[in-house]
């Protein structure tokens, strides 16, 4: 037979728990903010962190393995006259920002590596202008603003 | 020397009684505009305050730290459309934030601001029953509230009004009766028991180390009649849309904002007037007005701190409150103030 030791619930005072969450309340007013202010201060991203897709046209061979493989369709592959022998089809990926998920499927199946992601998120657009064309792909974030 | 004859002196080249008409006129433009920028600095401190207590930053983007945010909210808010519901009864609609804001700046003048260093005695006016007159100033504010509420056509807007009665009722008894105790204390020591400054002169010792309990009353009371966040029945911003103020926008919305917040700052005045020994403190013939700002200061960060930390509490729960739990503790505080004052411990 086990006994069961009855615990008692400690006796609180009254107004006590109400002054007590008051001064946790006041406590925090001196503690250091949690906010960063963006445009002027930059919180550290991580090292993995990854968002805008890049393209070397160079490598790529056409295979539209990422086309096939992008869960919202937002790749889709497209026509560019460029002189590149490992391409004979001439098609290029081009992807639409709006949909991208970054699940990172192209540049896991892409057999040359030509699909890369890097850590750059400030590609805030205006209107309906995140449609990246293969040779946009190809550039930094700073040369396609548009 | 006072202020009022500071001004007339100055003016005294217009003879004796214009001089002394115009420094009244200026003393009173003064006093409003103070009020109003005390309630702008009520709102720029709660919104400080408040994201500092939520671990935010807060408004830092317009002017040195944000000090011109409320400015600009207060531009916003004349540049605004003033959209009024279709069914409302015209005037009273138009009238309720006006006698909120007016009952609220009535208000500022009778508080005795003390002395401050060259300006002398910064108190407006004074009355011998300036205390009552106050009070039915003060008292005025839920008129328009409930004016908004009735008239603006709207089912939110009506439910608040309600509640803001139920409310209202309910703690104004205990109210003026703690303040019924600390008379009581006063006028064992002063001729003009009735008269803010006399309770203030009364205070040799604070009143809230003899009548804790009625400072606790005074101070919940005020809180409920400044209607923030444990007793925002009448707001309601969860329930009822925003409560009384539902329907209206603009500048009307402006003025039931500010006298919320001018009213926490009213009310921590009129606290440290009767129970902290108003603008008494060392070197009180200098710096009076800068103790007042002082005690004012602390209890209106302490009622910034319940506003942040209580919920709403149910209507029916502040009803039974107010008359079964205040009502008795302030007859009971009236009768320690008798036994007190009898014993002439004040």
């Amino acid at each position: 037979m086990i006994e069961v030791k009855e615990i008692k619930p400690p006796r609180r005072i009254p107004f006590f728990g109400m002054i007590s969450g008051m001064f946790t309340v006041f406590r925090h007013a001196f503690q250091k903010p949690v906010t960063v202010q963006y445009p002027e201060k930059r919180e550290d991203q991580g090292d993995r962190f990854r968002y805008r897709i890049y393209l070397s046209t160079e490598d790529c061979v056409g295979c539209t393995l990422c086309e096939q493989v992008c869960p919202n369709l937002s790749i889709t592959m497209m026509m560019l006259d460029k002189d590149n022998p490992r391409n004979k089809r001439k098609i290029y990926p081009s992807v639409n920002f709006g949909t991208c998920t970054v699940c990172r499927n192209c540049e896991e199946i892409c057999p040359t590596d030509a699909i890369y992601l890097k850590g750059v998120f400030e590609t805030s657009r205006t209107r309906n202008s995140f449609f990246y064309n293969p040779l946009e792909l190809e550039k930094n974030e700073e040369e396609v603003r548009r | 020397m006072n202020i009022l004859t500071r001004i007339a002196t100055i003016l005294g080249f217009l003879g004796h009684f214009p001089a002394y008409a115009l420094a009244y006129l200026i003393e009173t433009l003064v006093v409003i505009i103070f009020g109003t920028v005390a309630v702008a600095g009520m709102v720029y401190l709660f919104r400080k305050y408040m994201a500092r207590v939520q671990i935010r930053v807060g408004p830092n983007r317009v002017g040195k730290f944000g000090i011109l945010q409320v400015m600009a909210d207060g531009l916003k808010l004349f540049q605004k459309e003033s959209i009024m519901p279709s069914g409302r009864d015209d005037l009273p609609y138009k009238m309720a934030p006006v006698i909120v804001f007016i009952g609220l700046m009535m208000g500022f003048v009778f508080i005795p601001y003390g002395p401050l260093v060259w300006f002398g005695n910064l108190t407006v006016t004074h009355s011998d029953v300036s205390l009552v007159i106050l009070f039915a100033l003060i008292a005025i504010m839920p008129i328009g509230e409930i004016l908004s509420g009735i008239t603006s056509n709207n089912k939110y807007a009506m439910l608040g009004a309600l509640r803001g009665v139920a409310k209202d009722i309910s703690f104004e008894v205990p109210m003026m009766l703690s303040i019924l105790s600390v008379v009581i204390m006063a006028s064992a020591n002063v001729s003009n028991p009735l008269d803010i400054n006399g309770i203030v002169q009364a205070q040799s010792i604070p009143f809230i180390i003899l009548e804790p309990l009625g400072f606790l009353i005074f101070f919940i009371s005020m809180t409920a009649r400044a209607s923030f966040s444990p007793f925002d029945m009448g707001e309601s911003d969860s329930e009822l849309v925003t409560g009384n103020t539902t329907e209206y926008s603009g500048l009307r919305f402006g003025m039931f904002y500010l006298g919320l917040f001018g009213t926490i700052f009213l009310g921590s005045m009129i606290i440290s007037s009767i129970y902290l020994g108003g603008y008494y403190g060392p070197f009180v013939g200098y710096f009076g007005f800068i103790w007042l700002m002082v005690k004012t200061l602390v209890l209106v960060i302490i009622s910034l701190t319940v506003w942040l930390t209580m919920p709403r509490v149910r209507i029916d729960k502040f009803v039974t409150f107010g008359w079964k739990v205040l009502l008795p503790l302030s007859f009971l505080q009236l009768v320690v103030a008798g036994f007190l004052t009898l014993g002439g411990i004040s």
